[in-house]
């Protein structure tokens, strides 16, 4: 018994000032993701990994906008989006505290400007990747950014653009 | 035979020998999944008698089995009965057997083999396929309401979103009495578990305040994450979800799951994160042992102990949080390894925990066996019969508490587990509440040896593999040692990046069969301690209906009227009530 009570006064207080005082957690305490809207290219990576689906991306109704959208109830905190974005634009934060009295408010989302391809005029990509790509080719320049203008057309367009080429080419060989 | 011949006998290979010499013919087709881990196929009525020799004869255990159905791959059902040896050639053989779609039926493996009772009666609420000769027939996973022709895993059944509409709107599950006395009182506990608040229905065949037998419902929680896993998420997200099984020991099922899958895609996982999920698994254990022993305390009326205990376990969460960024939930797996690596001034900062967590558990240990009422209130308390425990397969501290050495850290050392040095698995012979409390003392102890152990011998290099090629159909088992006992999980994905099948087999679902043995001989005051020594893990019920058998009343009794009693051991809550 006498163990006991040495004990108890040993241990003295366990409990911590919170929430009357702010809780500090440990680098690296996996909390709330913050999403950069500006360093975000909208290129999809975090919504293909997220495995609860807590961030989704869509389209609007023609297609002008593509919206990423986060919604902090589904979120179960893994950190899968910080690990797969190219542009470090999400980052897993310290804050815990997501309690809401609305719903709604527990989602956050914000659009990107899709941009339509210069020959069909189809939309196909966010303007913002689509920038991203021709930043990165310019960087690097020499044989990789040869083809840079082509990043305004989309997909189908590059590949007609190629199948004609490629066709060309062999009906020249044919010919030599 | 397809299999070719090595010229050094696989693990496994003397069982299967044992198998073909004894039953010429019944070996279809073996083959091994995983350097451990062989399954043969046998004619579906043999089943009985393979399974048997290699359980009784051969000194396998039986985790559980899975059903799954395989119309679009092979055209039948086809059920796994995983048994893992445990005396010679260590390892794991699973007996598996097509089932016929037009017939539905397969003979009963559980009139030779009880273990199999659960597994048996999940497979019919879940395919609707019937073991011939099964002695309980009743529905074990899906509710009283459920239709009686969805059959939700069947592949065609239904989607996972699906509602169906309730079929009847009373409950309406027998419980069973097997006891020998005619007249009985029958307590209903629950539908709310009276130590972890959780869900689950026990009824209590009294006499006096003998209990002479128990039975019990639970799945109440049943969420369906084996259909979800299948339909839903992609199979590497799936580490994620298993997370999520338990509130407690949720890195065990990840790991468990995880490994299943690497095992059957033949993925070798980088040392250092061999080591890394052995630590978590660890620290995992650290708490959840903290919470077992105050609940001990709490049962003893030491409620002191109890505060102290949850003072200390916090400790544990703490270092949880250092380690992987959540009290819970580590959420650290992948297939190939894990997402974070242990840096070198985390590793210094656990040593420093896990000194704090050794002395402060010591003194705790030390007045917690001191206090009068412990031994009073746990010595003799829950008897374990270890024929039951043989006849049951029943896993961690309960098994071990009956000097029933299985471990699966031992038995089939995994990952970091490989490289450990001067440890064995515990165990007590005292088969009651007191052994089950002293072997989670021990292995608290011991795991704290272990992180040190693992954390020195670390090696440096990744943590996580991509270099593997995804084949689909391929399946196998992972396995690790949870705080209550081994996770099973079997896995096989498909060829859309899902699971195909996906069986998780928590600890407890092995040792729920047994608790109405260890209830048997108590009085109506233990069995709350009882319960709780098998830290049992139901996504978990407040209420006991208490049912006298000798005079047919029934009265329902409250969690707290029940813990009350089971602390001051007078003023039983009975009294005045007919009893």
């Amino acid at each position: 018994m006498l163990k006991l009570f040495k004990e108890i006064r040993r241990a003295g207080d366990a409990t911590v000032g919170y929430p009357f005082q702010p809780l500090e957690m440990p680098a690296g305490f996996r909390g709330k993701p913050e999403h950069n809207e500006k360093l975000c290219i909208a290129c999809g990576a975090c919504a293909i990994a997220c495995p609860a689906n807590a961030i989704t991306m869509e389209l609007n109704a023609d297609q002008s906008l593509i919206t990423w959208d986060i919604s902090y109830g589904r979120c179960i905190f893994c950190g899968r989006c910080q690990e797969v974005c190219p542009l470090f634009a999400i980052k897993l934060t310290g804050e815990f505290e997501l309690a809401v009295k609305n719903k709604g408010d527990l989602r956050e989302s914000c659009s990107y400007a899709v941009v339509q391809c210069a020959r069909c005029g189809r939309p196909y990509a966010p303007a913002k990747e689509v920038d991203y790509a021709r930043r990165v080719l310019a960087s690097v320049g020499g044989v990789a950014a040869t083809d840079i203008e082509k990043l305004d057309l989309c997909l189908d367009c590059r590949r007609a653009d190629d199948a004609e080429a490629f066709q060309k080419q062999a009906r020249e060989r044919k010919g030599a | 035979m397809t299999t070719k011949r090595q010229t050094a006998l696989r693990v496994g290979e003397t069982h299967v020998q044992a198998v073909r010499d004894t039953f010429p013919g019944a070996v279809l087709d073996a083959t091994w999944q995983a350097a451990d881990q062989v399954t043969i196929t046998v004619p579906t009525d043999m089943l009985p008698d393979v399974v048997e020799f290699l359980y009784y004869g051969r000194g396998g255990w039986l985790p559980n089995m899975v059903a799954n159905d395989e119309r679009p791959i092979n055209g039948s059902y086809a059920l796994y009965y995983l048994l893992s040896m445990e005396e010679s050639d260590p390892g794991f053989v699973v007996v598996r057997a097509e089932v016929d779609p037009d017939s539905m039926e397969y003979p009963s493996v559980t009139p030779r083999v009880p273990a199999c009772v659960w597994s048996e009666r999940e497979a019919f609420d879940m395919f609707g396929l019937r073991a011939q000769g099964l002695p309980d027939e009743r529905r074990l996973v899906l509710p009283d309401d459920w239709p009686s022709n969805l059959y939700p895993l069947r592949k065609d059944a239904m989607d996972y979103r699906r509602r169906p509409e309730p079929a009847c709107a009373v409950e309406n599950y027998e419980f069973l009495y097997e006891g020998h006395a005619e007249e009985t009182t029958q307590v209903p506990m629950g539908p709310l578990h009276i130590t972890s608040d959780e869900p689950g229905h026990f009824r209590l065949f009294v006499e006096g305040e003998d209990i002479i037998d128990a039975d019990y419902r639970l799945f109440y929680v049943h969420r369906g994450m084996e259909k979800v896993a299948e339909s839903r998420l992609s199979y590497d997200a799936v580490t994620f979800l298993a997370d999520r099984i338990c509130g407690i020991c949720g890195n065990a099922h990840s790991v468990a799951y995880a490994e299943a899958v690497e095992n059957a895609q033949g993925i070798e996982v980088p040392l250092r994160a061999q080591y890394i999920r052995a630590i978590l698994l660890e620290v995992e254990r650290l708490h959840s042992h903290l919470l077992n022993l105050g609940l001990v305390c709490h049962y003893c009326g030491f409620d002191t102990g109890f505060q102290h205990f949850f003072r200390v376990r916090e400790k544990a969460m703490d270092l949880a949080v250092l380690l992987t960024g959540a009290r819970k939930t580590y959420g650290l797996n992948l297939i190939g390894g894990v997402r974070r690596d242990i840096l070198d001034e985390q590793k210094l900062a656990t040593i420093a925990y896990v000194q704090e967590l050794r002395n402060e558990v010591e003194a705790l240990v030390d007045m917690l066996t001191s206090t009068a009422n412990f031994e009073s209130r746990t010595a003799g308390i829950g008897y374990l019969d270890p024929a039951v425990a043989r006849d049951f397969s029943p896993v961690g501290p309960c098994v071990r508490g009956s000097g029933i050495a299985r471990d699966v850290r031992f038995d089939h050392p995994f990952d970091g587990y490989k490289f450990l040095v001067g440890l064995s698995a515990r165990s007590h012979n005292g088969c009651d509440v007191q052994s089950r409390t002293l072997v989670r003392v021990e292995e608290f102890m011991d795991s704290l040896t272990m992180i040190e152990q693992l954390l020195e011998g670390a090696p440096a290099g990744p943590v996580l593999t991509e270099k593997w090629q995804y084949t689909p159909h391929k399946f196998a088992l992972g396995y690790t040692e949870a705080p209550r006992g081994e996770d099973m999980h079997w896995a096989m994905v498909g060829d859309n990046q899902k699971c195909y099948r996906w069986r998780a087999k928590a600890a407890t679902y092995s040792n729920w069969p047994i608790l109405r043995y260890m209830f048997r001989g108590n009085t109506v005051a233990d069995a709350a301690i009882i319960v709780g020594s098998m830290d049992p893990c139901y996504s978990c019920t407040d209420r006991v209906t208490v049912v006298d058998v000798k005079k047919k009343t029934e009265t329902v009794l409250t969690k707290d009227q029940l813990e009350g009693y089971c602390r001051r051991r007078t003023h039983s809550p009975l009294a005045g009530k007919g009893w």
